[in-house]
């Protein structure tokens, strides 16, 4: 009988304590992984968020601008040193962006905003602002007229939960509000005519129009074709007003940016803020986004910069919120730890028992002629067996939760929606695809295995024979 | 010819401040074919020489050797090896391992000496036939009566073919029937096999069946008579 033969049968010689400490190590992996696909998959979100709706990941700026993000730490930026950056292998193209604080009103309403100046044309490359104008919007006129029609009743009342959601693509509102294949058709002409919103996208030839957050249009309840003043001020203190006419609405995945967002095209803004040629940063969009690749573009992009200017990661620019995400990592590692230091003591307890019942067993069977390290290693094997099963069902669990939450995020509705917006992130919970997470977690309870079996060893071999055999 | 060979043997323990010699200066031996019981009152000592003459414990002073080896000269983990060799253990609550069926147990101590399959499973096969449960070799322990288990204990004990056989009170735990049972077996086996047998027993039914028997006393030899028992 082979050792992994005997080891897989004494595991079943008392089915209840096996199947209880795999299972107390099945629910350990499958929470922690589940929690841990939460939290990943939010910070991922919001990492993704910020860099594609505002910073990039790279960006280039004058030295003092990270410290005081105004326009006097502009520059302007020489075609020349645009050139040598765009002929780097991992970048894919430099976009200058002015942009700065101001207040703008629409109506009676004013609110403190973020002016940024791009060139539409190439902007896709970084923030992809044209994707993300609204097409489905759900105002309280639309959920009233929804409502009243003949709506499916679960897609009628979605469509009240998500009163005052927008949408930027068919699919996901198809998704959100449960609507099936058989309905869509008689449903959707239904959204099309109470909830669908003319949006157009702004070029560079757009004079005097602007593309705005929805978040802010509802604040303002600003609409498109409605006119925004924005004041504000310009270039070593001159004053900046405009007039800008809205052309479209864009929902922008960070609440913070989507309810002070103002898009305009560069040289309206170098206009505005009569700050003619000047830039206060440019967006370097990259194809490897990869930390080390993203680390070795910037390293040698900065050694192209000069006069002051400097090449900034997302990181680096991004710094509050990744110290906010790092602290909120830790705590979730202090709970995973608990989970895990209670799983301990019960594969520690599982070990004890286990090596007190069979006390006996193994003075025989050294007694007739069994090797202690022989023994050892079934015992080991025994412990691994367990291990791994309860690891094995609760990954096998997790996948489907992990891949169902990836591909539908979770999404917060009503206060605690708010809630979320309040502190600036988007109210939902989408989770991480199976990463080295998982392994980590296969690593930890292996740890805690090799604590148990280390124990049970050592005990093997100082096992006295006679006082065994006695037991 | 001689099997074992005990030389003025002393084992002392220490308990609590108080010393206990358990066998005090023994001088015995035992030959090929010997079927023999250790007798004497609880505390006499019986169970500790059978301990050091099986190599699971080492004496305080004095030479046991077995088969030609000296076991104070060997390492613990030797020791293990000369017991899997040359000493077949029947234990007083027969200790079979509860997971494996009667076939396994007894191919279990040939299967550590890596014994080539077919001739353990002849061997298992011939054995379970002389303890009369052939039809039982697929039993697990607690699907067996305490006799049979006992037997079962016995055919592991002979199936690596040891020098000699411990059993430390193999019948205490049975029922008439099945310790005159046992004891058939054993002789048979002593007979046929020419297996030395060495008891330790309070058991009336062993001492009458053997051919020799020894009294220890505060773990001195107070006789050692041979008997006229035939088998």
């Amino acid at each position: 009988m082979k050792n992994h033969q005997l080891a897989w049968r004494n595991l079943w010689r008392n089915k209840r304590r096996t199947l209880i400490t795999a299972a107390s190590v099945f629910f350990a992996v499958f929470f922690a992984l589940v929690m841990r696909s939460f939290q990943l998959g939010t910070y991922e979100k919001m990492y993704r968020d910020v860099i594609e709706s505002y910073s990039g990941y790279l960006q280039l700026q004058h030295t003092d601008y990270i410290d005081e993000s105004n326009l006097d730490n502009g520059f302007v930026l020489e075609h020349s040193l645009s050139d040598i950056i765009g002929a780097d292998p991992n970048v894919t193209g430099v976009i200058p962006k002015l942009e700065s604080f101001a207040l703008a009103a629409a109506g009676s309403r004013t609110q403190g905003v973020m002016v940024i100046g791009m060139d539409p044309d190439n902007e896709q490359k970084t923030l992809n602002i044209k994707n993300r104008l609204i097409k489905y919007r759900l105002t309280p006129e639309a959920t009233e007229a929804l409502i009243e029609e003949n709506l499916p009743a679960r897609t009628a009342k979605l469509v009240d939960v998500f009163s005052g959601e927008a949408w930027t693509d068919e699919k996901s509102l198809i998704s959100d509000l449960g609507i099936s294949d058989e309905d869509s058709a008689a449903v959707m002409p239904l959204f099309r005519k109470h909830a669908s919103l003319d949006n157009r996208y702004i070029n560079s030839a757009d004079s005097g129009r602007a593309i705005i957050g929805y978040g802010l249009s509802r604040y303002l309840s600003a609409d498109v074709g409605d006119t925004l003043v924005i004041m504000g001020q310009g270039y070593h203190g001159v004053s900046a007003a405009g007039l800008f006419v809205i052309k479209g609405i864009v929902s922008m995945p960070n609440p913070d940016i989507d309810n002070a967002f103002v898009y305009i095209t560069l040289d309206d803004a170098r206009w505005l803020y009569a700050a003619p040629g000047m830039v206060t940063s440019a967006i370097i969009s990259i194809s490897d986004t990869d930390d080390k690749e993203l680390l070795q573009t910037q390293q040698r992009l900065n050694e192209l910069c000069n006069n002051g200017l400097v090449i900034r990661n997302w990181k680096e620019m991004n710094a509050l919120l990744l110290n906010q995400m790092e602290a909120d990592n830790k705590s979730g590692a202090i709970m995973i730890g608990i989970l895990y230091l209670v799983i301990a003591f019960g594969v520690f307890g599982t070990v004890l028992m286990m090596m007190a019942e069979r006390r006996r067993e193994f003075g025989m069977l050294v007694s007739i002629g069994m090797q202690k390290r022989k023994l050892a290693g079934i015992v080991g094997m025994e412990m691994l067996f367990i291990g791994l099963l309860g690891v094995l069902a609760g990954v096998a669990a997790s996948l489907p939760i992990v891949f169902y939450g990836y591909a539908r995020p979770l999404r917060f509705t009503g206060e605690l929606a708010r809630m979320y917006e309040e502190y600036g992130f988007e109210p939902v919970m989408p989770m991480l695809l199976p990463d080295t997470y998982y392994l980590w977690q296969a690593v930890i309870v292996l740890l805690i295995l090799l604590i148990a079996i280390t124990f049970s060893v050592r005990r093997i071999f100082k096992l006295n024979i006679i006082n065994a055999l006695r037991a | 010819m001689k099997v074992v060979e005990i030389n003025d043997v002393f084992k002392t323990y220490h308990d609590t401040a108080v010393e206990v010699k358990a066998v005090n200066g023994v001088t015995l031996s035992f030959d090929k074919g010997d079927f023999a019981v250790i007798v004497g009152p609880s505390g006499s000592g019986k169970t500790t020489l059978l301990n050091l003459i099986g190599g699971l414990d080492q004496p305080t002073a004095g030479e046991i050797i077995v088969a030609g080896h000296r076991l104070s000269e060997l390492k613990p983990s030797e020791l293990i090896d000369f017991r899997m060799e040359h000493v077949g253990f029947v234990f007083q609550s027969y200790n079979l391992i509860p997971v494996l069926t009667a076939s396994e147990n007894v191919g279990f101590i040939m299967s550590l000496q890596k014994w080539p399959k077919e001739k353990r499973m002849a061997r298992t096969g011939e054995l379970l036939e002389a303890v009369g449960l052939s039809e039982r070799h697929n039993s697990r322990p607690s699907q067996l009566s305490g006799g049979q288990q006992q037997r079962v204990a016995v055919a592991r004990a002979l199936a690596p073919r040891p020098q000699f056989i411990l059993a430390d009170e193999p019948t205490a735990n049975l029922d008439t029937k099945s310790a005159e049972t046992l004891l058939d077996i054993m002789e048979k086996l002593n007979r046929e096999e020419e297996m030395t047998f060495i008891f330790s027993t309070h058991d009336v039914r062993v001492m009458k069946r053997a051919r020799r028997v020894i009294t220890l006393e505060d773990g001195k030899v107070v006789s050692d008579e041979r008997t006229n028992h035939n088998s």
